[in-house]
Order: structure tokens, then C-alpha cells, then sequence
């Protein structure tokens, strides 16, 4: 997965792209750069092709869960700095319902209504949905108590994907490559390889 | 950056709402006692989210885990996962897990009901099988309701519904049209649905499943109506399947959304079931180009034959693995290389079917008698050469233009797998016509 014509807009969140080198890539034709053999050049692709996998991962692999009627929220520590973008994603995808990311240490909230984004960034998700929950005060509180609706729903998610399972087709690397373990972490992602099943295969398949 | 409290006051104001709207007026058929739910064990409860079905006081369903997972299971062999559709703001298939194999699922794939008249022996939920154990059905609320509760949490893209044809094909389309009328009218669901049309359905069940869903697929499940007939006596190839494609075909010229745009953004795809008819690789070759060129499927899907257990085909061995990867990659070179029939005919052998290697360098080795100087080669000539796919042709095309190519690295940074391709290339004027060129 290359970025593309899209290379500058994905470079920004590497957590090591400084205004300098994005300086120097926005004089770089996209097209140039996606068939240059520069070792800078060659290392810019490198850095959005890896925040473009990993914004793909994190839009796949966050869950969501409900908190009263007004909120969405979910874990999120992503390597690069896509948390608010991700955040979007999500407020796009439910308008009118506030979509809170975050994890311990920072936090993205945002709203999408009536075509338009709006958004704010918290010191953590714990506190981010405190906050709220007092000032959306008794809507909250009246009827669901945080993470009852998650349990719920994620057993439903693990009954489902069990039942996909094919064990006659059985390809613990082929899950490992595409799932890695980093990325599930960075998702708060409850590990779907089911570790009570696991064996020695699974391990020796692992990253 | 504005404050939380204006976030919160925003979203209390707001009267609309993608997901849930609605959501809360109908509940009562999925509550305990309803009319076709079963609540034997492992009952499980799913909420809602949104501003309307709070001010109802929220609403709650009963969903058991067996009837979740068996009708799960019956979809387990149906392959596509494609969530790409231009309705909406296309995304690149986002997949929201894998399964042990490698799998995308990205598709809440069920079965409406495993109840079905149908006698196809490899089927495990054919009217013949032993194993059988219990028949489960869910009700359209039900079913939206479980799909609306796994997008909301971004488990799934969507919904891929499939379902047996229970006594009367006609009786469940009309359910599982209802299931995804509700999702897309009642609950004002954007997500992907994939509807599985049933062998036999009415060509009026067809347009109104069309006007809905983003995919809609039949299932061949053979090459030919005489090898279907070995795997299924209650089905007519032509009548049931065929036909019912030509429906699809004709109504997506027809048809037209409400805003004047076509109906099935997604298309129409069809699988195949591949080693349980007898039929050669070849057989499914033929098969394949008449579905891309006279009914204009976008995907043909190849699922290799597993026995089940109960069913008349148990004692038959599985098919390999590797088969059903071949024909994937013959399928690749026709759809998406544009090789031509009569090239990739070179891959088969005498018996028609395709050995387990390449078939694209069986297809080189006869094609490709000179190397190719990537710096003259045309881009169908360049897609010739194993290793180098569309993107990297496209790559070497766009580099060349500015600057020769001089070295195998550069090509391998333009993401040629240059250890494949190397054999096949003249490059800076050397060659590298080794072994590897002839062995397999």
C-alpha cells in the first residue's frame, strides 16, 4: 500500500516528520516522488506509507462503545499523531453522536452535524468522558453505566467470529501478517486469536 | 477547538442521527416471546445508540448465541468480503479482523434461515443433511438490529445476507428484502449490503432487492448445468441461476435511484464451488469468461470443496487449497492483466487443469522468447513479465519517461520482485537468463 498523490497529507502525522523535511516534500511533484530512487525521497515514502497502514488499521481495528445516547468512545494509542484524524473518521461515520478516542495520557473528541467537524482534544479518555458525562449530566447516567453495552455486543462480535472459523484452512501466519499484534494493541483490540486454543504453531507464527 | 459543553449541547440538539433513528418503536418483536426467536441458551442483550431511542427510554434484544452461530457457519464458505462500493465515499476494503486463516471479515455474513428445501450434496444446509440439527430463523428487527449494533461498534463494514430458501424461495426474499428495507428506510443504515439472491426468486423480488443493496450475487456453484445436476438435483442451472443473472443484468441498465443514479453500485457476483462437480480447471476457465463477458459480473468467487459432515459428499476428500489460489491468480490475469484467452489457455495442462505453480510464468515461458528492455517494453508487454504487476508497470512507464533504468535496484524500488522477473529482462543491456527462468 503506497500513499500516492496523497504522500504529504500522511507524512505530516509521522511522529518524526519535522517541519523542515515537510518543507522539503512539499517541493517534490507526488508523481516524482512516488518513482524516485533518492534516498530522501525513498525514506518521505517510506514514513506516509507507514502512517497511511496504520490509519487504515486503526479505522478497521478500534471499537467503539456506546455510553448513554449522545456518545461513542473507544481506545485509541496510535505510534503516529492520526488520533484526531481517526476521531473524524469515526464522528463522520455516526453524525449527530459525539466519538471520543483516547488513552491514558491524551484524548480526541468530535462531532460531526450538519456537515460540519467539531472538535476538541483531552488530557485522557477517562477524563474526556467525565467531562462529558457531567455535561451532557443526567442523559448519561440514567441508563447506561460505562462499558455495560460493550460486554454485550462483544460477545455477540466473538460468537459471530467463531463461527467464521475454518479450521480445515488454518493460517496462523497468514492472521499474524495481517493482524500484528502491534496494531491490535494500539487498538485496544481484545486479542481475537483465542489464547486458550493456541499452540505451539500459533507461537512460532507470531511477529 | 471548542468546549465540551458545546460538543455535548450540539449533539443533545441534534435531530438526526445515521444510526438508531426510529430504532426504538418497534422492539417488541425482539423481545422474549416473539414470534420466531428461540431462547434456548446464551442469550445475549444488544442496546442502541442515538438521540431518538433514548427519549424512548432505550431499547434492549435478546439475541441467542446458537442460532448467532450456527446461521454464522452457514455463510462460512461464501468468500467475498468486498465492502467497496462508490456509493458512499469508497474506502480501500477495510477489514475489521481475520479469522485463523488469514480471512478478511469485514461483513456481518449470515444465513436468514438454514431451513432449505434444496438437495445440493455438499451442502450443509441442504434439506438431505444428516447432521442437521435444529432450523433457526431470524425475524427482519432482529437482524437489523444485530447488524446496527456491530457497525455501530466498527466490528463490520456492513451486511452480507445469504439464507436457505426455507419451503418457499419466494416467502424468504421477501423476509430478507424486509430486513434490509428496515436497515436502509427505519434505521437510515449507510453501510455496505451484500444480498445473496435466492435460485428461483421472482424478477420483481430481484428489482426490489436491487434498489437496495450495493451487491447482489447468485451462486453458480458448478461449471455446467450437467456438473451441477452431480451436485444438486433440485436446481435447473439455466431457469434458476442464468436467467436470474440476466435479470440483474438487464435491470442494472434499466434501473435507476430516486436521485437518478444507477442501482447496484457494487454490481453482481456469482462463486463457484470447485472440485465438487468433477469439472476441469478449464471447464471453470470458460465458465469464468462467459460471466465477465456476457453477464458483466465484477467478481467470480472459487471456493474449494470441503466435505461437511452429514452430507452425501462427506467421504470425498477435501480439495486442495492450492487449486482454488491458481485459479484466483488465472482469474487475476483475465480480469485485471487482460491477458488473452488464448494465452492464459497455455497454463492449463493436457487434462485442463492448472499444475500447482505460476501461471503466469508457464505463460511467460511461452510467450516471452527475447528479454525485454524495460526501458522499450510496452506496458502490456511489461505486464507480461512475472513480477511486475499493473502499479510497477505504471511505475517504470512514469521513471523511464524522466530517466533509464539502469539497475535491478532501481526496479526493485519501484516494487518489481525482481528475483522473479530478472530472467525475463534485459537490463542496462545484461541479461540474466538463469535457471530459474525455466524451472518451475
Amino acid at each position: 500500500m503506497r500513499a500516492g498523490r496523497n504522500f504529504l497529507f500522511y507524512l505530516r502525522f509521522h511522529r518524526d516528520c519535522s517541519e523542515r523535511l515537510l518543507a522539503r516534500a512539499g517541493q517534490v511533484e507526488p508523481a516524482d516522488l512516488e518513482t524516485s530512487i533518492e534516498r530522501e525521497h525513498i525514506r518521505m515514502r517510506k514514513m506516509a506509507d507507514e502512517v497511511m497502514g496504520e490509519v487504515h488499521r486503526m479505522k478497521a481495528f478500534v471499537r467503539l462503545t456506546p455510553l448513554g445516547p449522545f456518545v461513542l468512545h473507544g481506545f485509541l494509542k496510535p505510534r503516529h499523531r492520526i488520533g484526531e484524524h481517526i476521531c473524524e473518521h469515526f464522528a463522520r461515520r455516526n453524525a449527530g453522536i459525539i466519538v471520543v478516542l483516547g488513552n491514558g495520557r491524551e484524548s480526541w473528541i468530535c462531532l460531526y452535524r450538519e456537515g460540519r467537524i467539531w472538535r476538541e482534544r483531552g488530557n485522557g479518555l477517562d477524563e474526556s468522558l467525565k467531562q462529558l458525562k457531567t455535561a451532557l449530566q443526567s442523559d448519561i447516567g440514567r441508563q447506561n453505566e460505562i462499558g455495560r453495552d460493550d460486554l454485550d455486543v462483544d460477545s455477540l462480535w466473538q460468537t459471530y467470529y467463531d463461527s467464521q472459523n475454518s479450521p480445515e484452512r488454518d493460517n496462523p501466519a497468514a492472521f499474524h501478517r495481517h493482524m500484528p499484534r502491534k496494531d491490535q494493541e494500539a487498538a485496544g483490540l481484545r486479542l481475537v486469536n483465542k489464547q486458550k486454543n493456541a499452540s505451539l504453531k500459533d507461537f512460532l507464527g507470531r511477529d | 477547538m471548542v468546549s465540551l459543553e458545546k460538543i455535548s449541547r450540539l449533539a443533545m440538539e441534534c435531530r438526526f442521527d445515521s444510526l438508531g433513528r426510529g430504532g426504538s418503536e418497534d422492539a417488541s418483536g425482539l423481545m422474549p416471546g416473539s414470534e420466531s426467536a428461540h431462547y434456548a441458551s446464551g442469550k445475549m442483550e444488544i442496546g442502541s445508540c442515538g438521540p431518538k431511542s433514548s427519549a424512548a427510554g432505550g431499547t434492549r434484544a435478546w439475541v441467542d448465541g446458537k442460532k448467532l452461530a450456527v446461521l454464522g457457519e452457514g455463510t462460512r464458505h461464501d468468500v467475498c468480503a468486498s465492502t467497496f462500493s462508490p456509493r458512499s465515499s469508497p474506502l480501500p476494503g477495510i477489514c475489521h479482523a481475520f479469522t485463523q486463516d488469514g480471512r478478511c471479515v469485514s461483513l456481518f455474513k449470515t444465513l436468514y434461515t438454514n431451513l432449505c428445501s434444496h438437495q445440493c450434496s455438499y451442502c450443509s444446509n441442504s434439506a438431505g443433511c444428516m447432521s442437521k440439527r435444529q432450523a433457526f430463523s431470524y425475524t427482519p428487527e432482529e437482524l437489523a438490529r444485530i447488524t446496527l449494533s456491530l457497525y455501530r461498534g466498527n466490528y463490520i463494514e456492513g451486511l452480507f445476507l445469504s439464507s436457505g430458501v426455507g419451503r418457499d424461495e419466494g416467502k424468504i426474499t421477501e423476509k430478507m428484502i424486509d430486513t434490509i428495507r428496515r436497515l436502509r428506510q427505519k434505521h437510515s443504515f449507510s453501510g455496505y449490503i451484500h444480498l445473496k439472491i435466492l435460485p428461483g426468486s421472482s424478477r420483481s423480488h430481484i428489482q426490489e432487492a436491487m434498489m437496495l443493496a450495493d451487491r447482489v450475487s447468485i451462486n453458480l456453484e458448478a461449471a455446467s448445468a450437467s456438473h451441477l445436476s452431480e451436485i444438486c438435483s433440485t436446481k435447473s442451472y439455466e431457469s434458476d441461476i442464468i436467467q436470474r443473472q440476466r435479470y440483474i443484468q438487464r435491470l442494472m441498465t434499466e434501473l435507476r435511484s430516486e436521485e437518478g443514479q444507477a442501482v447496484l453500485p457494487a454490481g453482481q457476483t456469482t462463486q463457484m464451488v470447485v472440485g465438487a462437480g468433477g469439472e476441469s480447471d478449464e471447464e471453470i476457465f470458460q465458465r469464468m469468461i462467459f460471466e465477465y463477458d456476457e453477464i458483466n459480473v465484477k467478481r467470480t468467487y472459487y471456493s474449494a470443496f470441503s466435505p461437511q459432515q452429514g452430507t452425501l459428499l462427506e467421504d470425498r476428500p477435501a480439495e486442495a487449497l492450492w487449486r482454488e489460489r491458481r485459479l484466483y491468480q488465472m482469474d487475476w490475469l483475465y480480469r485485471v492483466y487482460r491477458f488473452r484467452p488464448s494465452e492464459i489457455r497455455y497454463a492449463f495442462d493436457e487434462s485442463g487443469f492448472l499444475p500447482n505453480s505460476d501461471p503466469k510464468m508457464a505463460i511467460a515461458r511461452e510467450f516471452l522468447d527475447l528479454p525485454l528492455d524495460p526501458n522499450r517494453a510496452s506496458y502490456q508487454q511489461l505486464l507480461r513479465v512475472p513480477g511486475i504487476g499493473p502499479k510497477s508497470a505504471r511505475r517504470i512507464m512514469a521513471r523511464r519517461k524522466r530517466q533509464p533504468i539502469l539497475s535491478r535496484r532501481e526496479l526493485a524500488i519501484l516494487g518489481v520482485r525482481i528475483r522473479k522477473a530478472s530472467p525475463f529482462l534485459k537490463i542496462n543491456g545484461w541479461t540474466e537468463a538463469t535457471l530459474e527462468r525455466w524451472q518451475a
